[in-house]
């Protein structure tokens, strides 16, 4: 199949990921329907020659008409965690039913955990449970994208890790959190990045679209550089004027300090709690009171997104990770930070590599060059 | 007392919501008559939900017969149509930005109302925050020094939650950031500096016509001399949200947050102090109320028209010559992405066409 004469449909299309790859399809001159779920996000994606389509990976008849006769799915999309499951077996049905060629699948590395244990550095690794509803959906996700895999449709799983670059959360959240003094280096800030820059990532993607021998399998994907947390932070730090300083803490220390106050727990229900107040949330449930019942559900509904998402909410309702930082008092990461800078696996991309032929092209420096040019042009800079 | 406007409102969209409604609902001189809109349980939704005593019509033609005026809060690409058939039926217009999606629309829809000594008043609310008025009197009153030049920026995530999503539909929205938002930033700094002589446009639009982000620069060709200015818009990240004058003696800054309000910055024996600047006779309401009140006034022949067809056709012909000759904003990063497939390192190349 050569997919460059095949109109490519995007879920996830007004995200930091799904709206790169409609920018890089736009630059390789083909033709992209865009799955918009919530149009006053499109913002980005309007300035581009693409269709933007309504729907809702969990409406399955909006999907049949957005997808239209595309024969190419890049499903970037995800959706509140409790439904990563249903919303993806939407689209996988719809795509086998409309004879679709190729479906990229989004998976990511946090199929793992949020703390990936050492031994899962290669995609053999039997999955567990992890406990935590992003992490088990998105990976239940995956069995299911196999399923309709080994009943004929042309998928391809891609499991990304941290996914970096302009536009990402990853880099706006850490300048505005360094600027607040709410960023430590976890043990010396040792633990693994397993940074993947988004350009990689849709290099592998277009790899995956011309590629029979990466049917029905899953693949790593990230910079294949062994940066650590400590360096990720850093290059942003060194972005800025003035130097902001960021102190260490030890996983021990967060534990002891953890005991005296309720840290992330507290963060959370306070964004839970400015969620369900929220007219975003409000305008989702249709329904005006605050209760129990919808406080649990965005309490739900917070918790089940990915973490960037949370991130983003977190900036979004202006939610403190813990209680307020009184001048001079040391900054205690929450729990979710915590567990996603204390990883030391870094995952194989060998079989990326020859598998699929990928070789990251933006090494970190580079993507830092570009991140700092975007960040720049941001106004973050 | 005379008796109040009967009045309908066009469209039950974000805008009629959030603004049109609790302004009518405020305005002693005005009676809602009707709420307009082809969805119409969305219109008798309203009605209930703000207990509104008036009606829901599908068809805005239904109504014409039994009003004075309408506010006209339609997607962009229906203003003019529906604005010349309410001017023809003798009906006063207070039509929302963009006044039209082309300077010739707007032209001639300004001329028709002008034959017919109808007001035809277009949606600036802007021009209706206290900080218009008092920085027109700070720059006239020269207490600036003479005006160097100004930075305008306004940016943030683009979240307006349109009914209809017309926004990014080139043809129902006529354009993107520049048309949508800036034609407030325009409307307002050609008032308070004079006409644009030059400018150099530059905006992020890949193709669809919808851009996100635009970079405009301007020389103002006034009664205080040509003064430079840089206009900023973004709709996919937060700018400083403010406009600075500088000038030779002090500088004046307003922000969007607190539009009652202008800030002067300036040294006193080399120390930078500021000043806020606050109109103390200024009427009450909200930016949309006193619009509707200049309306209200301007029908009754009680006021000047605060800002008239002419005025949207000037600012919708610099947005035309912007469009004209723009220029594509550089995003090193994306570069990255054009010609990937050549340089994707061990990428297969016989997927090439």
């Amino acid at each position: 199949m050569n997919w460059r004469n095949e109109t490519v449909f995007v879920t996830g299309a007004t995200g930091f990921i799904g709206g790169r790859v409609c920018e890089r399809m736009i630059q390789a001159g083909v033709k992209v329907r865009a799955l918009v779920h919530g149009m006053h996000r499109a913002a980005r994606i309007a300035r581009l020659p693409v269709e933007l389509c309504p729907g809702d990976l969990l409406e399955r008849e909006s999907l049949r008409e957005a997808l239209g006769g595309a024969k190419v799915v890049i499903h970037c999309g995800v959706g509140p965690a409790s439904s990563i499951v249903r919303g993806t077996e939407n689209m996988l049905a719809v795509a086998q039913a409309g004879g679709v060629k190729r479906f990229i699948h989004v998976s990511t590395a946090a199929i793992y955990g949020i703390t990936p244990p050492l031994g899962s550095e290669s995609e053999e690794a039997p999955l567990r449970r992890t406990g935590d509803a992003y992490c088990d959906n998105k990976a239940a996700a995956e069995k299911v994208v196999l399923n309709y895999g080994k009943r004929g449709l042309p998928v391809v799983i891609l499991r990304p890790s941290i996914v970096w670059g302009p536009y990402s959360a990853w880099s706006t959240r850490l300048m505005d959190d360094l600027r607040d003094g709410r960023v430590a280096f976890i043990e010396g800030g040792r633990g693994a990045c397993n940074t993947t820059y988004v350009d990689n990532l849709i290099d592998a993607m277009i790899l995956g679209l011309g590629n029979d021998r990466a049917l029905n399998q899953a693949f790593f994907i990230t910079d294949g550089e062994r940066v650590s947390w400590g360096d990720f932070i850093r290059a942003h730090i060194a972005l800025m004027e003035p130097r902001p300083e960021v102190g260490e803490i030890s996983r021990a220390e967060i534990a002891a300090s953890r005991g005296k106050s309720s840290g992330l727990l507290l963060g959370s229900m306070k964004a839970a709690a400015r969620v369900a107040r929220s007219k975003e949330f409000r305008h989702m449930l249709m329904q005006i009171p605050l209760t129990e019942a919808a406080m649990k559900k965005a309490w739900n509904w917070v918790s089940a997104l990915p973490p960037e998402k949370r991130e983003r909410l977190r900036a979004r309702f202006g939610v403190r990770r813990a209680a307020a930082k009184p001048a001079n008092a040391r900054f205690i990461p929450d729990a979710v930070t915590e567990a996603t800078q204390s990883t030391t696996v870094f995952f194989s991309i060998e079989k990326a590599r020859k598998v699929l032929g990928y070789e990251p092209r933006v090494r970190f420096s580079e993507g830092m060059k570009l991140v700092e040019q975007w960040l720049r042009y941001a106004a973050y800079l | 007392m005379t008796e109040p406007i009967r009045l309908a409102i066009l469209g039950c969209g974000a805008i009629t919501r959030s603004e049109h409604i609790p302004a009518v609902s405020a305005h002693p001189g005005v009676q809602l008559v009707a709420l307009v809109d082809t969805d119409l349980p969305r219109a008798n939704a309203l009605i209930r939900n703000r207990g509104l005593k008036c009606r829901a019509v599908a068809d805005y033609r239904e109504v014409l017969g039994q009003v004075d005026a309408v506010i006209n809060a339609l997607p962009n690409h229906l203003h003019v149509s529906s604005n010349m058939d309410c001017l023809r039926a003798g009906r006063h217009v207070l039509c929302e930005k963009p006044l039209a999606i082309t300077a010739a629309e707007a032209r001639s829809c300004t001329e028709f109302a002008e034959e017919q000594k109808l007001v035809l008043a277009v949606g600036m609310n802007h021009r209706f925050s206290a900080s218009h008025p008092l920085l027109k009197l700070i720059i006239e009153e020269g207490l600036l020094g003479s005006i160097q030049n100004y930075d305008f920026q306004y940016g943030g995530a683009f979240d307006w939650r349109s009914a209809s999503g017309f926004y990014f539909d080139r043809a129902k929205a006529g354009g993107g950031a520049l048309l949508d938002f800036g034609v407030h930033m325009l409307d307002s700094v050609i008032d308070w500096f004079g006409p644009v002589s030059a400018f150099d446009y530059q905006d992020d639009d890949w193709g669809s016509g919808i851009e996100a982000n635009a970079f405009l620069d301007v020389k103002h060709a006034g009664r205080f001399g040509e003064i430079p200015g840089h206009l900023q818009i973004s709709r996919t990240f937060g700018l400083k949200n403010r406009l600075l004058v500088r000038g030779s003696a002090a500088s004046a800054e307003i922000t969007v947050s607190n539009p009652e309000v202008a800030v002067i910055h300036r040294a006193i024996g080399g120390a930078p102090v500021s000043q806020t600047l606050q109109l103390e006779k200024f009427s009450g309401g909200s930016s949309y109320w006193r619009q509707l009140d200049n309306f209200v006034q301007s029908i009754a022949n009680h006021g000047k028209l605060e800002v008239d067809g002419w005025q949207a056709v000037r600012v919708l012909e610099l947005v035309e010559s912007c469009y004209a000759h723009k220029r594509r904003i550089a995003e090193p990063w994306a570069e990255i992405g054009a010609g990937s497939e050549t340089s994707s390192g061990t990428g297969r190349s016989e997927t090439r066409t």
